[in-house]
């Protein structure tokens, strides 16, 4: 990068919050994706703007200079979305870190994109109040992240996803021009839904420098239960009983017998080896009805033939339920050092069919692939666990990703739930949007980023 | 120990960068940049070992911004042994590069002669006065000129006769049933004798006779972490020889950093050691932090279970208790009726000792709170221990702070390089200190002890830092 842009730069925000070093700069060539750029790659600069008007000052340059500017919170999205393209601007938000507005009488908060998500949520649970999105990172994840990634998590089988709860954002365009999207009413139809397009965009339409959320009243209890299946029909079809029924749980989340065997050799947990799927429920709400919805929710499981029910009496019970699921990860990361999260996602009903191409593909390609599931919205994690190192077996790994991909969309699924398209999936695209779909996309962008300084190659490849 | 940085690729690959260490690192909370956490740290590791990058000025920087604090190994998903990975990496920078001067000074000479050591700790404690000034509330000791040593550290200074020197090799007791070798450490040898004195009367009260071995050095833990194997596997040798030779089945320490380096670095950095690697390990095996030895005495019962036990057969606190705890163990004769505390004064004649640690003797009315130092809590998983002990004082009111286990910021010699660092990291600290409102902050490490001392002089907080051994010793000794 040329000394003087460093020069300007380091004017905006000041020397404190701009590193240059290789070390430094070597450090935002990754994210929590496989992908990570080459040595090449390295940004020019990293820059920790405080406020609005100076990312708006830093972007005016930016696209006056053509440099591309890649925004970023705490780096942990599973997409490839921001790391560095070469001379490029790391745009990090983690500064701007407060919480503006907590409004009990409109169910309302207003915060700054670098506020960690779990941070937020405790805050806002201070008040009796709730946000549910639950994306796995929330202990580091920033909510400016969350929401231009549209990050999702167990509880979005009930509460939905992270575009559920925005209201509307302050956003400054590639121009460096600064707008405000939708606004602190829950009705608003005054002109395109921009909110929306600005949720789930992951840095290439404009940086989000301001979030105003909905939130709603914390339920009062909850309770977890757990049933095992010999066979994962059994479980799939439970599932599609107990929302039939009415019930709908908080989170439902499924693991398949890979995870199972693993957890329990690592944990030890009481759980069947050779059961092929277990489904860990949590229901939430009034206290009186919660015991009104285990029960039905347990005949649904006898009916569909769970070989094992089990139900918390207690918060500790209810702890060491949830042991088994949180000891998944570290369970399977014995098994061998790399792990790749994928997160296609089928309607309900095709759950079982998809888990049945993973094993094909699996088989055909010769990797091992875990199945850990959202499986009330029809979010699988498929998880590779393999060796990068070993590149014969990496590209093994790489040929069953794309399949993955591939038959995904056939069973009316989607590429990505939750993590999305990012650098990773980009070629995939037109798998789902169609080519026209896609071009219209471009257009949009092209409208926003004339010179598409904003995460280029995110979305749209190369 | 793993001789070479490219032989842990298999552990830094683990890393999935998932960022989850950006939670719990001290050093990022106040740096914010990726590559100060465990994740970039990680990551520039690999980038040496697939030739990426070198062993530049810029990596050995980043590499000296870890405490070591070993929070991120816990919270990590994988499991990935961050700690071990940055000690390789400042291994092979030693290793290519060499130790800078003033370093291998100590190391080499300082630290690992004890004859050395002892005269320039005799010289400095007589001398001390010239370039150190007093601190404020007589605690502590600033310096006068500039030492490369920030102006505004807060040191301890070293005292006026070593603690070994103060004692026999051999602290007899009538009758004991119990021996056990103690393992000083420096820090309480030179500075904090107050701490190792406290150690031998707690002990010889519980009829534990003690042997003290002169020719005991350095632990090696502040030469390891700087990347000196070399110097560290002599050490480690060294301290090996002197305590198989003592007939003890527990070497008792009172220092969270100097136990874990004899209880699991010593068999690993001398793993591949044809003699030394299973005499380490049989030494490791008898390693244990003073709470440990004392709670698993004969006759040590825990207050709070003790209590919970009264309230469940006075049928006052039945309901909502948890189940299937210990709390269902029979009723010891010594607490029925609930007169223990009672009981407590009248139990100070000598034959009562010898049934181990019965209730400390007098009441010690504090408020108390406890830091979990990062090497005894994460490294040798001692957390209940001196809780419990702290608890079982008559009149001491214990006040948990917010995250009693987040790293002071001491980090041994990190707080000498990085002051600034190490002195916020240290401000959150002595906020939850002082938020508890307690008088007195005990925990069990004298880095951690010196560090946080100087932070509440820094805040000019009245707060009284000590040993968890040394709350005990004022239980037994009031009044007498």
């Amino acid at each position: 990068m040329k000394q003087e842009i460093i020069q300007r730069l380091t004017e905006i925000v000041g020397q404190d919050n701009v590193y240059t070093s290789l070390e430094d700069l070597y450090c935002y060539s990754y994210d929590a994706s496989f992908v990570k750029s080459n040595k090449k790659d390295l940004a020019g600069i990293a820059v920790y703007p405080g406020n609005a008007e100076e990312t708006a000052k830093i972007l005016k340059l930016a696209n006056e200079e053509k440099i591309p500017v890649i925004p970023r919170g705490a780096g942990t999205n599973v997409s490839g979305g921001t790391i560095s393209v070469g001379d490029s601007i790391i745009l990090v938000l983690k500064r701007m870190n407060k919480i503006l507005e907590l409004d009990r009488k409109n169910l309302i908060a207003v915060v700054e994109p670098g506020v960690v998500t779990g941070y937020l949520q405790s805050e806002v649970e201070r008040l009796g109040l709730f946000y549910p999105p639950d994306p796995a990172s929330l202990a580091v994840s920033t909510i400016g992240g969350n929401v231009a990634e549209c990050a999702g998590g167990p509880r979005g089988v009930k509460y939905g996803v992270t575009r559920d709860y925005v209201l509307g954002l302050e956003v400054v365009l590639a121009s460096g021009e600064v707008i405000n999207t939708g606004g602190k009413t829950i009705k608003n139809v005054t002109g395109y839904d921009m909110t929306k397009l600005f949720t789930g965009s992951e840095g290439t339409l404009g940086v989000i420098t301001k979030i105003i959320l909905k939130l709603i009243p914390k339920p009062e209890a909850k309770n977890t239960m757990l049933a095992v299946f010999s066979e994962l029909e059994q479980a799939s079809e439970a599932v599609s009983e107990i929302i039939a029924k009415g019930v709908v749980p908080a989170t439902l989340e499924l693991l398949d017998n890979i995870y199972i065997r693993n957890i329990e050799e690592y944990a030890k947990v009481g759980l069947p080896t050779d059961a092929e799927a277990v489904l860990l429920i949590e229901v939430d709400g009034d206290r009186q009805i919660l015991a009104k919805q285990i029960d039905k929710i347990e005949e649904i499981c006898k009916q569909s033939g769970a070989i094992q029910i089990r139900i918390a009496q207690t918060p500790a019970e209810a702890e060491e339920l949830w042991r088994a699921r949180r000891s998944a990860f570290p369970a399977v990361s014995r098994v061998r050092p790399t792990i790749i999260g994928e997160d296609v996602t089928v309607p309900r009903s095709n759950i079982p069919a998809m888990v049945k191409q993973i094993r094909a593909i699996a088989a055909k390609y010769k990797v091992i692939i875990a199945v850990l599931g959202h499986a009330g919205d029809g979010n699988l994690h498929a998880t590779i666990l393999t060796d990068e190192t070993d590149r014969e077996e990496w590209s093994r790994v790489e040929k069953a990703i794309d399949e993955l991909f591939i038959a995904a969309v056939k069973l009316d699924g989607t590429l990505s739930g939750e993590h999305g398209i990012g650098r990773v999936k980009s070629k995939f695209i037109t798998l789902q949007t169609g080519e026209a779909g896609l071009e219209i996309q471009r257009r949009i962008k092209q409208v926003l980023d004339p010179n598409n300084i904003l995460n280029p190659g995110v979305m749209f490849g190369k | 120990m793993k001789q070479t940085l490219a032989s842990w690729e298999k552990e830094v690959i683990r890393c999935i960068r998932c960022g989850a260490c950006q939670s719990v690192c001290p050093v990022f909370k106040e740096l914010q940049a990726e590559a100060s956490v465990a994740r970039g740290r990680v990551m520039l590791i690999r980038a040496v070992i697939n030739k990426d990058s070198d062993l530049t000025d810029g990596f050995r920087e980043k590499m000296s911004l870890c405490l070591m604090c070993k929070a991120c190994v816990a919270n990590c998903p994988s499991g990935v042994k961050v700690d071990k990975v940055v000690e390789a990496a400042r291994a092979e920078i030693v290793r290519k590069q060499g130790l800078p001067f003033l370093k291998r000074l100590i190391f080499r000479f300082v630290l690992k002669n004890r004859w050395v050591f002892n005269f320039a700790m005799r010289m400095g404690s007589a001398f001390q006065g010239l370039v150190f000034r007093k601190g404020p509330h007589g605690q502590g000791m600033l310096p006068r000129m500039p030492l490369g040593l920030d102006r505004r550290r807060l040191l301890a200074p070293l005292a006026p006769q070593s603690f070994r020197s103060q004692y026999p090799e051999v602290v007899k007791v009538e009758d004991a049933k119990k021996r056990v070798a103690f393992f000083t450490g420096c820090m309480i040898n030179y500075i904090y004798t107050d701490t190792g004195r406290a150690v031998v009367n707690v002990l010889k009260r519980n009829g534990i006779e003690v042997v003290i071995p002169a020719l005991q050095n350095c632990c090696g833990a502040p030469v390891r972490i700087n990347g000196d194997y070399e110097s560290a596997r002599d050490m480690a040798r060294a301290n090996i020889n002197v305590f198989l030779r003592e007939q003890v089945d527990t070497v008792v320490v009172a220092c969270g950093t100097c136990g874990l380096t004899l209880k699991e670095e010593y068999a690993e950095l001398l793993a591949d050691d044809p003699v030394y690697a299973e005499k380490a390990k049989k030494l490791g095996a008898k390693v244990q932090d003073i709470t440990e030895v004392l709670v698993s005495l004969d006759g040590f019962r825990d207050k709070i279970q003790d209590e919970f036990q009264d309230k469940l057969l006075d049928g006052t606190q039945g309901k909502g208790l948890p189940f299937n705890t210990e709390l269902s163990r029979p009723k010891s004769p010594a607490s029925i009726g609930g007169g223990r505390q009672r009981a407590v004064k009248s139990s100070m004649d000598s034959t009562n000792i010898q049934r181990g640690l019965n209730p400390p003797l007098n009441e010690v009315s504090f408020k108390v709170t406890y830091h979990d130092p990062c090497h005894l809590v994460r490294g040798l998983k001692v957390k209940e221990q001196p809780r419990q002990i702290i608890r079982s004082i008559p009149g001491v009111e214990f006040v948990e702070m917010a995250k009693p286990d987040t790293c002071c910021g001491s980090g041994g010699s990190f707080s000498l390089y990085h002051y600034n660092i190490s002195a916020k990291i240290n401000d959150h600290k002595i906020e939850d200190i002082k938020q508890t409102g307690a008088e007195v902050l005990v925990t069990g490490c004298s880095a951690c002890r010196m560090h946080i001392a100087d932070g509440l002089s820094r805040q000019h907080a009245g707060v009284k830092v000590m040993h968890t051994v040394q709350l005990l010793e004022m239980a037994y000794e009031v009044d007498r």
